[in-house]
């Protein structure tokens, strides 16, 4: 039975079509895994089907249960069973995890809240999911992938029939991703439909049934998960093949040393324990170190630091171009000494995201355009139109709000904002998080490009296989310290996984 | 917004045609002028998504402080007036390290200025009447809001700015061509520009009716001129818009957010000066009911304008329409002899209004 229909749905933002005559069918208890590079439409459907975008503002129609269906507001479809839960959170820190859990919906005696149901219902809940949590520790203490369950357990108890979930298992570890994974299964054996987002592919073959393919606000094919394979599916969303996913590293002679660190250690303010403990590297001109590490190593932190804009310094020395860096320095000191840093969240640390791509683009370099105590508007707009056409951002014009964007493209004006700053040293923190194979790959070659011109990069990542593909060194960070160290064609995913447990 | 405008003078009008006279209009205007160079500092406090709720009494103490210079010490007006821009500005750069460097909500910083203030304000006039300058003999402070430009001026001045005014939309326009950029139609610019000449000259006429355009409005002019430059074209500007629209990403790019957010209150102190000495003057003399609850009219100025409480949004041209809606809703108030009282609540019911378009706006 067709649980959920989209017929020839097409949605229009201020001239781009999102979405072009999308056709989608989901059935009674399966997972549909939705599957497309980022800007190909997937987020703009599932607007649709959960009210965000409400009833008028596209053409087609919704139906579900082949009933017509006019959603007005997110209300509607959380009425007709539509659970979303989406990539950003949205827990109350302060409230503990039952609280949160059945908030909105909390047991009562009379006026009063039934602590003892509340936080006993909760126990059941966390406990299928195999969570030993206690029910009134507050939200607060959780880390990003224990917020992560929580949310879709609130979601799953709503008694939802269509589950709607956008990159879920971006921020959560192997092990919370198995538990998660085997959850939809048993919700699926009890009927709930799945319509499951991700851009990781043995996610989707390890728990879809169908998979719908999307590409430029098109709905391609639908095709049975056992009867096609990832390669079939990457090409499908690509449009070509994709015989390499990192582009060759030419290894050749080192510039000179550009960025080094000597026993760096650090805490989050003065007095506290130290986060990063004896850090030493340094990297040349025309190298990329790689930092790999597990989640809450220190390697945020580590870049953060080193930018200045996180922690204080307490003992060691950083160096940049062999002059040794102040240890008060600011960001705006840092850019002015030719380090920059692509921070790991675009939205919250990258992005003046209600400005135009132009303001964005600028924003670190604007002395350069300064000519009699003003700036020079059609320079700056001169130099923005380049690095627009240089990284390929996909845009109206630079006067478009940054909002609109798809993520690669936000991630595109974030690292065009750095390297309008003519850098020697990039810092790049997760680069690649949550933007799709095609921009990965311009990522890449252009750190390629970067080191070609002499520059020195570091990034972190937590992909070990992007690590190993693009890196020349790279370093394995374990509770605050540097572990181990290895060069290109001796890198060994066994080996960088036992320096970041802190076997090495 | 220019509707409601429209509305309000109408509305005035009609009670009391008096209301669009040559004495009133010069009235309007001067007040007009000195809410509006109020709502332009307080502009650029809100823009980076601070608060200031200590000018009113801010700006009584300072145009007290410059009153009692003149009239206990005899200090010349000039003088007087330039100790009263630099405690303006002393103190205000304080103020605003004190909320970014500590850390303090400005919210109760300034909530804290706004007592402060209006204590030391009637402890240094002693709660009396302290006129603007001694005997009969006119100064600098007193003719701020008396002194008119001669009526070929004003006409002059008039026929300059539409000059400059044609100058710069054709060098824009020249500049934009070149780079294949998308240019608003010529009859439409031209029409625009003949709309803003014909007012200038207009209401130069009228002005000249009266007794010539008030110097307030030069002044209002230069403030709104430098706030435009200074929001629009300099790093200055684009720096406050990023710290409101995102202070953390405002930090990463390199921006120095302590310097920038405690720079807007230092020209926060300048604008208070300013408006204390217009004010001051205005009514004749220092007295306790000085700038009284100005910082509110300043704040629903801005906000009727488009600027965003949460920082990062707004324009110096709405904040000018703004400043023209409240100068005239409480200029006709006065005029149609509405009770104080009624005042009061008209007043707040404007301002709240304005929030909730506000939260409206920023929702979208």
């Amino acid at each position: 039975m067709v649980l959920l229909e989209a017929r020839n749905l097409t949605k229009r933002f201020e001239g781009v079509t999102a979405l072009r005559d999308v056709r989608f069918k989901l059935e009674q208890g399966e997972i549909h895994a939705l599957c497309g590079e980022n800007g190909a439409g997937k987020s703009t459907l599932i607007k649709l089907i959960s009210g965000i975008c409400p009833y008028g503002s596209y053409e087609g129609e919704l139906r579900v249960n082949e009933v017509k269906v006019e959603f007005k507001s997110v209300k509607d479809a959380e009425a007709a069973g539509i659970a979303v839960i989406t990539q950003e959170l949205a827990l109350i820190d302060e409230l503990s995890i039952a609280e949160n859990i059945f908030l909105g919906r909390l047991p009562k005696i009379g006026i009063r809240v039934d602590w003892a149901k509340l936080y006993e219902d909760a126990v059941i809940l966390l406990d299928t999911f195999g969570l030993s949590l206690k029910p009134e520790t507050l939200v607060s203490e959780l880390g990003v992938g224990q917020k992560q369950l929580i949310e879709i357990i609130r979601a799953i108890d709503k008694r939802t029939a269509i589950l709607v979930l956008d990159e879920p298992t971006a921020a959560l570890a192997n092990l919370e991703i198995e538990i998660l994974l085997n959850h939809l299964r048993r919700l699926k054996k009890g009927g709930t439909s799945c319509i499951y987002i991700s851009h990781k592919l043995d996610e989707v073959f390890n728990i879809a049934d169908r998979i719908t393919i999307m590409r430029d606000g098109e709905s391609l094919e639908t095709l049975e998960t056992p009867k096609t394979t990832v390669t079939d599916v990457i090409r499908a969303m690509v449009g070509r093949q994709i015989s390499d996913l990192y582009p060759k590293r030419v290894s050749k002679c080192l510039g000179k040393v550009l960025i080094k660190s000597d026993k760096l250690c650090a805490a989050e303010a003065k007095g506290e324990e130290l986060i990063l403990k004896n850090i030493s590297f340094e990297v040349k001109a025309g190298e990329v170190l790689g930092i790999g590490g597990l989640m809450g190593a220190g390697r945020t932190s580590l870049l953060m630091h080193l930018f200045g804009a996180w922690g204080i310094r307490c003992s060691g020395e950083l160096y940049l171009q062999s002059k040794q860096v102040d240890a008060a320095s600011k960001p705006n000191d840092l850019i002015k000494r030719g380090l920059v840093l692509v921070s790991e969240d675009r939205r919250k640390y990258g992005l003046v995201i209600d400005q135009a791509i132009g303001f964005n683009l600028s924003l670190s370099s604007l002395s350069y355009f300064v000519t009699l105590g003003a700036i020079d508007l059609i320079k700056e707009y001169e130099v923005n139109q380049n690095i627009l056409n240089s990284l390929h951002i996909k845009a109206v014009d630079l006067t478009n709000q940054v909002r609109e964007l798809s993520g690669g493209n936000q991630q595109k004006v974030v690292i065009g904002k750095a390297l309008m700053t003519e850098p020697h040293v990039i810092l790049f923190d997760e680069p690649t998080r949550g933007i799709d194979v095609r921009a990965k790959l311009e990522v890449y070659e252009l750190i390629n490009r970067l080191t070609d011109q002499g520059k020195a990069v570091i990034i972190v990542s937590s992909e070990l296989p992007e690590l190993m593909g693009i890196s020349d060194r790279i370093m394995m960070m374990h509770a605050g310290t540097l572990n181990g160290e290895y060069l290109r064609g001796d890198f060994c995913q066994e080996k960088l996984l036992a320096a970041a447990i802190g076997q090495a | 917004m220019p509707l409601a405008l429209f509305a309000i003078c109408i509305f005035f009008t009609l009670k009391e045609p008096s209301f669009i006279g040559p004495r009133n209009l010069t009235q309007l205007i001067v007040e007009f002028s000195i809410t509006g160079t109020l709502a332009l500092g307080m502009f650029l406090v809100l823009l980076t998504g601070q608060i200031d709720l200590s000018v009113g009494s801010g700006l009584g103490l300072i145009g007290g402080v410059a009153a009692v210079l003149i009239f206990h010490y005899n200090i010349p007006a000039y003088l007087a007036l330039t100790i009263g821009l630099i405690l303006a500005i002393t103190v205000w750069t304080l103020m605003g390290l004190l909320i970014v460097k500590q850390k303090i909500p400005s919210f109760i910083i300034t909530l804290g200025g706004l007592l402060i203030f209006k204590g030391f304000f009637w402890l240094i006039i002693q709660n009396s009447t302290i006129p603007v300058s001694r005997g009969d003999v006119e100064n600098i402070y007193s003719k701020l809001t008396t002194y008119y430009l001669p009526h070929e001026l004003g006409i002059i001045l008039a026929c300059l700015i539409s000059a400059l005014l044609a100058y710069l939309m054709h060098h824009s326009r020249v500049t934009r061509r070149e780079h294949h950029l998308a240019i608003a139609g010529g009859l439409k610019s031209f029409s625009l520009w003949l709309s803003i000449t014909l007012g200038l000259v207009g209401l130069t006429l009228i002005f000249n009716h009266f007794r010539g355009v008030p110097l307030t409005l030069l002044v209002l002019v230069c403030t709104a001129s430098s706030v435009y430059f200074l929001t629009q074209h300099t790093v200055f500007g684009r720096s406050i818009y990023a710290i409101g629209g995102n202070t953390e990403a405002a930090v990463l790019s390199g921006i120095n957010v302590t310097l920038i957010t405690t720079l807007t209150y230092t020209l926060m102190g300048a604008a208070v000066a300013l408006t204390g000495f217009m004010t001051t003057a205005y009514s004749g003399a220092s007295t306790t009911t000085v700038g009284e609850l100005m910082e509110l009219d300043a704040i629903a100025a801005c906000v009727i304008g488009g600027t965003a409480l949460r920082g990062g949004r707004g324009t110096v041209a709405g904040v000018i329409c703004g400043a023209l809606v409240m100068a005239t809703l409480l200029n006709g108030m006065t005029l149609i002899a509405v009770a104080p009282e009624v005042k009061f609540i008209a007043r707040g019911t404007v301002l709240a209004l304005a929030v909730w378009i506000d939260v409206r706006l920023s929702k979208k």
